[in-house]
């Protein structure tokens, strides 16, 4: 039952990266592959005030999503400006130099080492420990996040956001300022990733940088290919798929040793078969086309 | 008052709009006319701001416009219909239509919790008014398709709409009868018609000459990227040397 | 020295602006391919190797990404695709041949000094390898008529198929050829420092970070952009320290989309609007 329960609350972490990629991919077309650096940098925000400075878990929330935004606002500026495959890039080597220097800044972040000893979040003196508790607190809190973006996909601002993704010159001429929203998308989207980070850093008490890499923001990239962009359901139905499929694996007692490349291949193969036949993913709106 | 001043812009070495120094009758129909490739929609493009002239500036009654962004210049109330539909494919009419209503509420993100109700009843009302609009074209029992799903006639339509939910003063329109219904095309015309008693200045790239003929106040002819020739309608279509241009047509 | 033998690679394959995937399996499945090199004697197996390599390149493209290329896919799709085929690939080979990293010359190579600076018997070879190469293929886009071809196909693609060139057959041979380019350079580095399933997405990074510091739409500019980036990792290396490597790639990387996007000797795009 505890088992259920971590598959769980992994879900509601990446439900919460999924649902803030999406923002970005589905909804402004903005393929970007930074979101593990945004998750990275709001562990390690949530995760050094706790450590060092003896911060309360809900406190740092906000501030994880606050450097978080930040970030996002230095990945954006000059990304902003490339078209396509560069725009990409740009992203890319935001996320592979963020990683670099988590793992290379050992005076801040002890690097490789890892900060353990992340405390469990406390409140009112009622401490989350044990896992039923925790992933009480996981999936409440992932579905006020799911919350807040079912009313930004649902709002003006989020139509908007399709129209650039759809034909960025109609949106000019509708009076529109693409750049502004494209913004305002990744600091957003970057912003909310950030307490993913923190959930995660408090629940597994103990983060290095190897959770936070490029393959790592693939895996987020895959889940809303997968499980569809552009909605709500898409990344939710992703979500589930993807952090199921390794317990499906185990089940049907495939060894350990090839578990982990056979669930890879999957995706793998997933994401190329569903781009050539159903590129809208399982449950998605928006097709990539 | 929409002028230009001596605009020029070259691709590579073809002069695509030559020295052109037009003023486009206040709240009037102004008809563009001239045969494919003289440059009517390259100038189109520069009025709009997609494009910067090389040379010479656009005016937007005494404001400088040419060096302003295209959503700035929307901003202003200037519309524009595109050749090519462009309707945005993947999202329905209505979501299209009620995109045209400017600085809503609703798209700041903040707005979108903090200023909550405002921002649902502003919505509605734009929903109300994208209906009346749709309903208007024709296009009321295809509010909640697809706009890719749309013929081509009916996506003509619903850019029309779309400038209407606008509120533009100024609206640019692209050959906006081609590939319409033949029956439907009267009551574009009366529409326009009605639109520049409201005050509208209207400026059409039209290739059908009854519908210029029957609708435009005034008319420019282009050619190679230079006016010939403008005046009314009448004068302008009888001018021999618009006869011959569009010889071939 | 490494990232000279890569820029090689990517100039020919970024002429469809897929590499960013497909050049990841190309690099990722030369090191399978060479791996039978432990089987068979060195010769014949390099022979296959490189075969191989080029079989699976032409066939990536023939099924993955012409059909979508047909379908006019924008380049998300076909960025997400390789992406997919990488991910399969180097797990395949993760499986059949494990996680660690894989040494095949064991023992010290003879080294030799040149100057100041130390360089194994390999090192020299890819450096050789690497001068070959380059004005090999030089020769063969300048002066070929397929070379030619490609270059026009680069520059212009729906020009090219309205001259005649058969689109297909012209990209089936780019991808041959840019595998076959990469196949060499991984087999050299496997010599060289050994390999692990990992080592493709870093090659494929920095061979792209190499091409747009040469500049894109230029073949030959990969040359420069390669050697460039192998000198300043190496000055990097040398005065900060290896660990930032990446970082430092990358932020050049950075620098130059933001300020010189068509890198050092491209051509300046203009995109118009409409």
């Amino acid at each position: 039952m505890n088992y259920l329960l971590h598959i769980l609350i992994m879900c509601a972490i990446y439900l919460i990266l999924a649902l803030s990629l999406n923002l970005l991919i589905g909804f402004t077309g903005l393929l970007s592959i930074t979101h593990a650096a945004f998750y990275g940098i709001g562990a390690y925000i949530s995760t050094l005030l706790m450590v060092k400075m003896g911060f309360n878990f809900f406190l740092t929330i906000p501030l994880a999503i606050l450097g978080s935004m930040i970030f996002a606002v230095i990945v954006a500026l000059p990304s902003l400006r490339l078209k396509g495959d560069y725009f990409l890039l740009s992203t890319l080597a935001f996320q592979v130099i963020v990683f670099s220097i988590l793992y290379n800044w050992i005076a801040l972040t002890r690097g490789p080492y890892g900060i353990p000893g992340i405390p469990k979040p406390k409140i009112f003196g009622f401490e989350f420990g044990e896992i039923p508790v925790y992933f009480i607190l996981a999936v409440v809190i992932a579905f006020l996040i799911f919350l807040i973006f079912k009313q930004l996909y649902f709002s003006p601002f989020g139509r908007v956001l399709k129209s650039i993704r759809e034909d960025e010159i109609v949106a000019n001429a509708l009076g529109k300022d693409p750049t502004k929203f494209k913004i305002e998308a990744f600091i957003i989207g970057g912003g909310l990733a950030a307490i993913a980070g923190s959930l995660y850093a408090s629940y597994v008490t103990y983060i290095d940088p190897t959770s936070f890499t490029l393959d790592e923001s693939v895996f987020i990239l895959s889940i809303i290919i997968i499980g569809g962009t552009g909605n709500l359901k898409g990344p939710l139905i992703g979500t589930i798929i993807m952090l199921f499929l390794p317990e499906i694996l185990r089940f049907l007692r495939i060894p350990d040793t090839i578990a982990a490349n056979m669930r890879q291949i999957i995706y793998g193969a997933l994401l190329v078969i569903l781009m050539r036949l159903r590129p809208q993913g399982i449950l998605g709106e928006y097709r990539f086309e | 008052m929409i002028r230009t001043n001596r605009v020029s812009k070259s691709f590579g070495g073809i002069k695509a709009v030559d020295d052109v120094s037009i003023t486009f009758y206040d709240k009037r129909i102004n008809g563009l006319i001239g045969p494919n490739g003289a440059g009517k929609t390259t100038l189109f493009n520069i009025i709009n701001g997609f494009l910067k002239p090389d040379e010479g500036e656009v005016y937007l009654n005494d404001l400088r416009i040419d060096n302003l962004l295209p959503y700035q210049i929307a901003q202003l109330g200037l519309g524009r219909m595109f050749q090519d539909t462009r309707v945005l494919g993947k999202m329905t009419a209505l979501e299209n239509v009620m995109l045209a209503a400017k600085n809503q509420i609703g798209e700041n993100p903040l707005n979108v919790f903090f200023k909550y109700r405002r921002m649902q009843w502003e919505e509605r009302q734009i929903k109300e008014e994208a209906k009346r609009w749709l309903e208007f074209v024709g296009l009321q029992d295809k509010i909640y398709t697809n706009a890719e799903s749309l013929s081509y006639g009916q996506q003509k339509l619903l850019t029309l709409a779309r400038l209407l939910a606008g509120k533009n003063e100024v609206l640019l329109l692209d050959e906006p009868t081609a590939g319409v219904d033949p029956g439907f095309i009267p009551v574009i015309l009366n529409l326009l018609k009605n639109l520049v008693k409201e005050g509208k200045t209207i400026i059409l790239i039209e290739h059908n000459m009854t519908a210029v003929l029957e609708v435009c106040d005034w008319v420019f002819f282009m050619d190679e990227g230079k006016i010939v020739s403008f005046g009314l309608p009448s004068e302008v279509l009888g001018h021999p040397e618009v006869r011959e241009a569009y010889l071939g047509l | 020295m490494i990232a000279l033998g890569f820029s090689v690679i990517y100039n020919t394959s970024k002429v469809f602006h897929f590499a960013h995937g497909a050049v990841y399996t190309f690099a990722g499945y030369t090191f399978y391919t060479f791996a039978r090199l432990l089987k068979l004697h060195w010769l014949p197996s390099i022979l296959f190797a490189i075969l191989l390599t080029i079989l699976l390149g032409m066939a990536i493209e023939n099924f993955i990404y012409y059909p979508l290329f047909k379908k006019k896919s924008s380049l998300m799709v076909g960025v997400i695709s390789s992406l997919g085929i990488y991910i399969v690939i180097i797990n395949f080979i993760a499986m059949l041949f494990g996680n660690e990293t894989k040494i095949l010359r064991p023992g010290v190579e003879k080294a030799y000094e040149i100057g100041t600076v130390i360089l194994t018997r390999i090192q020299i070879l890819e450096f050789l390898v690497f001068v070959i190469l380059s004005f090999f293929t030089v020769y063969l886009l300048k002066f070929t008529q397929y070379g030619q071809a490609l270059r026009a196909l680069a520059d212009n693609s729906n020009l090219a198929s309205v001259l005649g060139l058969s689109l297909k057959k012209l990209r089936l041979i780019s991808f041959g050829y840019g595998s076959f380019l990469c196949g060499v350079a991984s087999i050299l580095v496997a010599l060289d420092v050994g390999m692990d399933p990992q080592v493709g997405i870093t090659a494929v990074l920095n061979g792209a970070v190499a091409v747009i510091l040469g500049g894109v739409g230029i073949f030959e500019s990969a040359i420069l952009g390669g050697l460039a980036i192998g000198v300043v990792q190496n000055l990097a290396v040398w005065q900060i320290s290896a660990r930032w490597e990446s970082a430092i790639t990358f932020l050049i990387l950075l620098f130059i989309l933001i300020f010189r996007p068509q890198g050092i000797l491209g051509k300046r795009r203009r995109l118009e609007e409409l």
